[in-house]
């Protein structure tokens, strides 16, 4: 090689560029999900402080939410970021030698806050306290661009705090991030508060508080029909299908699904359809890792709708729901995607799950076309049910008994309700439909003197009053 | 079709009055009422028509009206040549709206609350012609589920949830039972909805309101009205209503209409008196020396909404056979 040649093909750099941390990787997450993030990051403090209790493990603890034109602010008193844990707390991604963190935690690749400070502004103030480690760190709007500075300085605070936690304050906020918290406040606050109420239901139930502007956020959990008092052993009754395991590596996997409410009528379902109420976004899987909601009411492949002889979601199933949740010390071993709000189905563990969670719905899909057209007794089956959150079901069911499944991989236990079937027995009674001009059903609803009553009521009442006709002929 | 005599309703009546001033000030914008077309779901009686060709005959005018026998009716009371009925419902008259670049004023005036009339206020905000005006009116009426006990208000309140959550400034709080409270509700809802339609980080115009109202006839009605108006404008919009008493540029509290049933021989014994700035309820008071409600202090607040409503308030005529 000449000289010439050497001095052209000389060393690439290939260090990273600011531009792609700041502005790239903000890109494929939602503002929504990168306050998850920066939530995620006080529950993983909680568990770090390991001073909880088993039933209320985040009791106490809370994080407070506020945001303006100018301002973006994430105060919480959940432990604090430890000295020791600064090199993965600030840098970009996870470096090799950091210390192990507390078994449940969900950080995985060191990129959670950093990711949702870029993406919020360009000026961040990090203030936090874990016992004797006091400090804080300011990230000025030079840094944000600057490519050789990559450093930051981090400053002893004198003043201890009463409790233990971070604030992070982030200004100079970025375009289109400022009309969210000022122009489309109440807009972004009602969606936030959404998102919190259920992607962090199990969490809010344990104890935990958010204040979203002051607004204290409520949980949103599914909770399934479950008869605890049915008639005999194996007597039917409306009560969810159960299935747990613990797989080798240590994943821990607890699977519930059922009816949310008794199954539609045929004017609900057509009203659904029609007029969109929204019943049946309460419908669906909701897959929580670790305590964290990552799929909230899903209805499609993704978790089993559609698939494999499992009818499509369609509203008729509206009344079906299933909740299944992954423990794992080692949130590496979830099958979450790398924004932790989503579901890597290609995973094994999650694949074989979801052959459960299939062979679960089937009993529910089965039960919903079985008994299509009979609502009234089917509310009748329903009333006796309690509504049963995840964590009561799973309380409950160390009352019932549990059959091991040996054919089936994961090996694991699993519950299977008796539902009550219809009896065969040759029909006594037949559907009459039809559909009529609006003008005129409504005409005959005057005319009956029962305006805005259900179509289906007016036909009933047309039919009831010519059989008393012809009755007396 | 049965309807009830919307014509003959006294809050209701007030409520189209300050309509018709909330356009009257569109001219302090620029506007030339010349350059409008009035759409409206005028009912059997077109009432609304009637007032506007009175106020505004140089607009054009177009009534949505589904049912064909109330269009039969309308054709009976077409207030004049002008009024233009088309035989269709909102959301297919506004899925096929194309305004370009033509300015309208809209009157989507729902008897109930149903999540389809946010849908159509949407779909009509991402089309609407910047200078367009538009007026919503849905129930906003707890009343009957306020008096039911608490498993029945909870049922109501989880349903309305359910039916609204996309819309509601918080998704998990309780529901409001008081009815101002409510009909502040609802205008929040609406607020989110005009929100989701035309968000500040990617749509140049606003829906910028002017003024809102709740009032009942039997059902409690909450009103808005606005305009469709460039966002980095809209200082000219809280000049042009600044004087307007009634003016809610801010998203505040709706103003209640509750005008007290009134004698024409009482107002116009009282009309003297009328604009007064201070005590107008005890003024009123004292100037008709005796009650017009239950107490003291209720007739008072009676007469003081006579006062503030008074210009707005219709004459309805008694006869006798």
């Amino acid at each position: 090689m000449t000289t010439t040649e050497k001095i052209k093909y000389a060393t690439i750099s290939a260090s990273p560029v600011k531009s792609f941390f700041v502005s790239m990787l903000t890109r494929d997450i939602t503002l929504e999900d990168t306050i998850l993030d920066l939530l995620d990051n006080c529950v993983d403090g909680i568990i770090r402080s390991k001073k909880s209790d088993r039933d209320k493990p985040y009791k106490g603890y809370r994080a407070e939410i506020d945001f303006n034109a100018d301002l973006f602010t994430i105060s919480d008193n959940c432990g604090g970021i430890p000295w020791k844990m600064h090199n993965y707390a600030f840098r970009m991604g996870k470096p090799t030698n950091t210390p192990v963190d507390a078994a449940g935690t969900v950080g995985v690749y060191g990129i959670g806050m950093k990711r949702a400070i870029f993406k919020i502004g360009k000026y961040c103030l990090i203030t936090t306290q874990n016992g004797p480690d006091r400090y804080e760190i300011e990230i000025a709007t030079p840094w944000f661009t600057d490519e050789k500075d990559w450093n930051l300085t981090p400053k002893y605070t004198r003043k201890p705090s009463t409790e233990d936690g971070t604030t992070i304050v982030i200004g100079a906020l970025n375009d289109g991030i400022k009309e969210q918290f000022d122009k489309d406040r109440d807009k972004f606050t009602g969606e936030l508060i959404d998102i919190i109420s259920t992607n962090y239901a199990y969490i809010i139930n344990k104890g935990f508080q958010v204040k979203i502007n002051g607004q204290t956020v409520k949980p949103r959990d599914t909770k399934l029909i479950f008869d605890i008092n049915p008639l005999g052993d194996k007597a039917p009754a409306i009560q969810p299908y159960i299935f747990k395991t613990k797989t080798d590596d240590g994943v821990e996997v607890f699977l519930a699904v059922g009816f949310t409410r008794p199954i539609p009528t045929q004017s609900e379902i057509e009203s659904e359809q029609e007029q969109k109420r929204f019943s049946s976004e309460d419908a669906g899987w909701t897959i929580i890792c670790n305590d964290r909601t990552v799929v909230f009411c899903d209805r499609t492949e993704l978790t089993g709708w559609g698939d494999a002889g499992i009818p499509r979601f369609h509203t008729q199933f509206i009344a079906i729901s299933g909740i299944v949740e992954f423990k794992s010390d080692d949130a590496s071993k979830l099958p979450t995607t790398t924004t932790k709000r989503g579901i890597n189905a290609n995973l094994p563990i999650y694949a074989q799950i979801k052959n459960k969670m299939r062979e679960g719905m089937r009993q529910f899909t089965d039960y919903t076309n079985k008994w299509k057209g009979k609502a009234d007794e089917v509310k009748k089956q329903m009333q006796d049910g309690n509504l049963l959150s995840l964590n009561e079901i799973k309380e409950f069911s160390q009352k019932v008994d549990f059959n091991r499944t040996i054919r089936s991989f994961p090996a694991g236990e699993q519950y299977k309700p008796t539902l009550p079937m219809p009896k065969k027995i040759e029909p006594t009674k037949r559907r009459i439909t039809f559909v009529k001009d609006l003008s005129e059903i409504n005409r005959i609803a005057e005319y009956l003197d029962t305006p805005y009553s259900d179509p289906s009521e007016i036909g009933v009442k047309c039919f009831d009053i010519v059989l008393e006709e012809a009755k007396q002929e | 079709m049965k309807h009830p005599p919307y014509f003959l309703r006294f809050n209701k009546s007030a409520d189209r009055f300050a309509m018709i001033e909330a356009i009257r000030h569109l001219s302090k914008l620029g506007c030339n009422f010349e350059d409008y077309t009035y759409h409206s779901l005028g009912g059997p009686f077109l009432e609304d028509f009637r007032l506007m060709y009175e106020y505004f005959p140089e607009m054009r005018f177009i009534s949505i009206e589904a049912d064909a026998d109330t269009i039969k009716r309308q054709k009976f009371h077409k207030p004049c040549k002008k009024v233009v009925l088309t035989h269709t419902d909102m959301k297919s008259f506004i899925n096929q709206y194309e305004p370009r670049d033509k300015k309208s004023i809209f009157w989507l005036d729902y008897t109930g609350l149903e999540l389809s009339h946010f849908e159509e206020f949407k779909s009509l905000l991402e089309k609407i012609a910047t200078g367009s005006m538009i007026k919503i009116t849905v129930s906003a009426d707890v009343r009957d589920y306020a008096k039911g006990n608490e498993q029945e208000k909870q049922k109501f309140a989880d349903e309305f949830r359910a039916k609204f959550r996309k819309l509601l400034p918080n998704p998990v709080a309780p529901i409001p039972w008081k009815k101002d409270e409510f009909a502040y509700l609802v205008q929040h809802m609406l607020k989110i909805a005009a929100e989701q339609s035309l968000p500040a980080a990617s749509s140049p115009v606003v829906f910028q309101p002017v003024s809102s109202f709740y009032y009942s006839d039997g059902t409690c009605m909450l009103t808005l009205t606005g305009i469709v108006w460039n966002r980095d404008d809209v200082k000219s919009i809280f000049t042009a209503y600044r004087h307007w008493e009634f003016v809610n540029t801010t998203w505040s509290m709706p103003c209640l209409i509750e005008i007290p049933v009134l004698t024409n021989k009482e107002r116009l014994k009282l009309q003297p008196l009328l604009p007064c700035a201070h005590q107008k309820g005890q003024t009123l008071l004292t100037k008709l020396g005796y009650l017009v409600d239950n107490n003291n202090s209720n007739s008072s607040i009676a007469l003081e909404q006579y006062a503030l409503f008074h210009r707005y308030s219709p004459y309805f005529m008694q006869g006798f056979p």
